[in-house]
């Protein structure tokens, strides 16, 4: 088991804090303060289940305003545009489509980067991310493709995360 | 005002109903998950949108426009963490479409 | 307001008809998947029936829905997976 790191520590006490604060909706001193020694016991304890990597990242103002930049343009394109399609598809009556699982190459490294990648690809409609394999010092992705119009590894995988990686490298090497 | 917030949520409608029709008449396990990302994503997020403006303009209650944010927020962050567990269990639970996929590069890797 | 409510229900209705897939659905991933999504879609139904009605504890109750939600799909999520491993090692 890894040692507790602090900056670990600090992130999850703020993500637990904030969700407090957002689920109770009340800014007496007395709530905030049973939520504030709440999320510091939770943060000790799971800490380092969740967070393996440095987490102080997000003070890199950079690197926030382009996963802000990702979140609020380049990835609602994205999902509207596989939204429109699949519902296209779904009016159609489902017979338009191939489905088939494809393996692509993805040049980011770190947990955090990997974590938003698949995360993303699952989130638009038309793609699941099945499995993440490490191969030959790159990561790989097993994608399951509702329309498979490319078999090469390459170009699938310009084809289902050109863009998104492109925004996520900005922020996670 | 009114018309704004209604052609957001019966946009909302629209793709939770697309959703709807894959799940019921797409030909296997998969794809009819694929079709079912259409409601958790667009589908609450428009209607999120608009109840949002409604909380907000017409009734001026920031803890409803809060909370509804809050509920749009976690079915966006744990949709994908789901359909990737099915998706994953289904698989090698032996579950396999009728026809056989043209490319599948996973059993290719993972099966013998 | 009525406009909030005929959409709610039409929301409802959407759910009903995913009950039909997890009646129906022929493997245990089919019914969860159509399950999970009634879940959502009658947390949406929620949502409008709170701003119809202006009782805000139809919103804590669809938040609680949408956070179980993620239990169960992972619960039987899992289940599939480990029961699909052990069943390898027997055949190994």
């Amino acid at each position: 088991m890894q040692k507790t790191k602090f900056s670990a520590v600090a992130a999850t006490f703020l993500v637990c804090f904030v969700f407090w604060v957002l689920l109770d909706f009340s800014f007496k001193a007395e709530e905030l303060l049973a939520g504030a020694i709440v999320s510091l016991a939770v943060a000790l304890f799971t800490a380092r289940f969740f967070i393996h990597e440095d987490a102080g990242w997000f003070l890199n103002p950079k690197r926030l305003f382009s996963l802000l930049r990702f979140w609020c343009v380049t990835f609602p394109i994205e999902l509207v545009k596989a939204n429109v399609a699949m519902a296209r598809i779904c009016f159609g009556g489902c017979r338009d489509i191939a489905p088939g699982i494809v393996k692509i190459p993805t040049e980011l490294k770190s947990d955090y980067g990997l974590a938003a990648l698949s995360n993303s690809i699952t989130l638009t409609p038309g793609t699941i991310t099945m499995e993440v394999t490490e191969e030959d010092g790159r990561n790989w992705l097993y994608v399951h493709w509702i329309k498979v119009r490319e078999t090469e590894p390459e170009a699938a995988g310009e084809a289902i995360k050109g863009t998104l990686e492109k925004g996520l490298k900005e922020v996670w090497a | 005002m009114r018309i704004v917030i209604d052609l957001l949520i019966a946009a909302g409608l629209v793709f939770a109903t697309a959703g709807t029709l894959g799940i019921l008449k797409m030909p296997d396990t998969f794809s009819r998950m694929q079709a079912a990302t259409c409601i958790s994503t667009l589908g609450v997020l428009l209607l999120a949108l608009g109840g949002i403006l409604y909380a907000a303009v017409m009734m001026h209650s920031a803890a409803s426009a809060i909370k509804i944010a809050v509920i749009a927020l976690m079915v966006l962050v744990t949709n994908p963490v789901g359909s990737h567990v099915i998706a994953k269990g289904a698989y090698s639970h032996g579950i396999r479409p009728e026809t056989k996929m043209d490319t599948d590069d996973l059993g290719r890797d993972f099966d013998e | 307001m009525t406009d909030l409510l005929i959409f709610s229900i039409l929301f409802a209705v959407l759910a009903i008809l995913c009950v039909y897939r997890l009646m129906k659905g022929p493997t245990a991933a089919d019914r969860m998947v159509a399950a999970d999504n009634a879940d959502i879609l009658i947390c949406c139904a929620m949502i409008l029936f709170s701003l119809f009605s202006g009782r805000g504890v139809y919103l804590d109750i669809a938040l609680i829905c949408a956070l179980f939600g993620i239990i169960d799909t992972i619960a039987v999520g899992r289940y599939l997976d480990t029961k699909g491993r052990f069943r390898h090692e027997d055949r190994d």
